[in-house]
């Protein structure tokens, strides 16, 4: 790799109790999906010479699985490999397991996750004798997979149940901003789930670090017109997304995923690359920034 | 309603729980909301804007009317009784107390405290030289000076306040910063250039000031956009009383 001498090193956590440290930010490889198969290639090694280690992906995500593979099967040693899959019983998990070995060209994943848990009855099913989490059983005794993991933008206290149902969980993924954590209400209290996830010594992954907020409705920005592919509104300065990268990675969590649209994904590497840690003074600072932008109050002159 | 970081990390080592407590300078309730959180037996929201008092009686008292009384009053003479508060918290108070008024406001917040009462202080220390907020309240307060003879806006450092405080017989206990860098985001750079010029235009006609200072106004608002700068911070008070 080329990679300068005085390029400073990606600061790196124990992932859980996988035995894997990863960096302080996963490559959400959904980002290749609106590239072409060099862009992505490019991105993949812009990526790696960043130092990151932890990369992150799923079939949902276009062709990103296909576009991955080439640069993943190159550099397999050097990169700790997530994919999930939305299925919720045995043969749809299995089926798609295979599928996204299959599409991605490798022989193992290293963490296996349940994708977007949303409801009580999914947790059921993925949980009962020929849900989900018996194919990823099935397929770590294999040795298809190594680790499971479950990510969710629902309820908190959904996850803190399934943190506390699934005996083998070893990751969480889930969203925390400081837009959210500004909300004292129990549904976006995601601080919850940190402190739960750290009890139980999971890997925490957070999703969601950079978003802004919801698009303005469609009558005043069609959807063709947003400058951006993600869901939602990203912040898109390279001062805010050091400031948001710095903030999310303060919280006690493993890593922070970069946001989805592949312009915003070398800004996220460069903030990671400087991250120093933030004191509390300024988290409060970005705290109350947000708290000011999405508040109901109109006016408000003070912090 | 959502308690602002700031507002708990200022209380979170004050004996809150079951206390009488005054905030001083109820702005929308955000303290208030944090007393009443951390277990405040009984808040007086006072504050001499009759729109906030209001807001108050709206956000926080709603849900806890028996334990909150919202009192549209001056600061300088408040209906309270003396030694009747546990807790007096005047968060983001003083940067709207001129400099003539903070001694008459200091005395009334420590004759309606209690002989062993705590004080808890949170203002902003003056924005450094290269802020860009700083020449937008520097206008706000010019255009305010015009319209009516009192600034605006004063940002005392954290060693002001608390020799004022000291001359009232308040011993110092902590200080702790809230928030550094602190983030004026284009809601407050709106709100600051709205009321600057509404004081500019409630000046004399005849001075030709206000039309220069509009102007300014206009240009450093475009300009700013949002900023973090500066620093808030916390300073906690113990009554020299309680012995």
């Amino acid at each position: 790799m080329l990679v300068p001498a005085d390029r400073p090193r990606m600061e790196t956590r124990p992932l859980g109790e996988t035995g894997h440290d990863s960096t302080v930010t996963t490559f959400g490889a959904i980002a290749l999906n609106w590239l072409e198969q060099e862009g992505a290639n490019q991105m993949v090694e812009a990526v790696l010479d960043a130092g990151v280690n932890h990369f992150d992906v799923a079939p949902t995500y276009g062709d990103a699985e296909l576009k991955l593979g080439p640069k993943l099967r190159q550099h397999r040693e050097e990169v700790f490999l997530g994919c999930k899959t939305g299925e919720r019983d045995y043969d749809g998990a299995r089926h798609k397991l295979e599928r996204s070995l299959n599409r991605l060209g490798v022989d193992t994943i290293d963490l296996y996750q349940v994708h977007g848990l949303e409801t009580r009855d999914e947790l059921d099913q993925i949980t009962s004798d020929g849900g989900a989490l018996d194919a990823f059983r099935e397929a770590r005794d294999e040795g298809l997979v190594e680790h499971l993991g479950l990510t969710s933008h629902g309820d908190p206290d959904l996850i803190v149940d399934a943190i506390d149902r699934i005996d083998d969980l070893e990751t969480v993924m889930f969203p925390l901003n400081p837009v959210v954590m500004a909300k004292d209400d129990a549904e976006h209290d995601y601080e919850a789930v940190v402190e739960r996830a750290n009890e139980e010594n999971l890997g925490t992954l957070v999703i969601k670090a950079f978003a802004r907020g919801p698009w303005p409705d469609t009558d005043e920005l069609p959807e063709e017109d947003r400058p951006y592919a993600n869901w939602y509104q990203p912040v898109d300065r390279p001062d805010e997304i050091r400031e948001r990268f710095a903030f999310a990675a303060s919280q006690d969590v493993t890593s922070v995923v970069n946001p989805g649209d592949p312009k915003l994904v070398s800004m996220v590497l460069d903030a990671a690359e400087r991250f120093e840690g933030m004191d509390e003074a300024a988290q409060r600072s970005v705290l109350e920034g947000a708290r000011h932008d999405d508040s109901p109050v109109p006016q408000q002159l003070h912090h | 309603m959502d308690v602002p970081e700031t507002v708990r990390t200022a209380l979170d080592d004050r004996p809150v729980e079951g206390s009488v407590c005054l905030e001083a300078g109820a702005g929308v309730g955000n303290t208030t909301a944090g007393l009443l959180e951390a277990g405040a037996s009984r808040v007086y929201a006072v504050t001499n804007d009759h729109e906030h008092a209001e807001t108050v009686r709206d956000r926080v008292g709603a849900d806890d009317p028996g334990r909150v009384a919202t009192i549209a009053a001056d600061l300088r003479s408040t209906p309270l009784p003396d030694d009747s508060v546990d807790l007096v918290t005047a968060h983001g108070l003083f940067n709207v107390v001129s400099p003539a008024d903070r001694p008459a406001v200091a005395a009334e917040l420590t004759r309606v405290a209690s002989p062993d009462a705590h004080l808890v202080v949170d203002d902003y220390d003056p924005l450094p030289d290269d802020a860009a907020m700083r020449d937008l309240f520097a206008v706000e307060n010019a255009a305010a000076e015009l319209a009516s003879g009192d600034p605006a806006l004063t940002f005392y450092p954290a060693e002001g306040l608390r020799r004022l405080f000291a001359g009232y017989g308040w011993a110092f206990d902590r200080e702790r910063t809230l928030l550094e860098p602190v983030p004026w985001t284009e809601s407050h750079v709106t709100a600051h250039a709205d009321a600057a010029r509404e004081s500019a235009a409630a000046a004399s006609p005849d001075s030709g000031l206000a039309g220069a200072l509009t102007t300014e106004i206009d240009r450093i608002t475009a300009e700013i956009g949002s900023e973090s700068a500066g620093r808030m911070y916390s300073l906690a008070f113990r009554l020299d009383g309680a012995e």
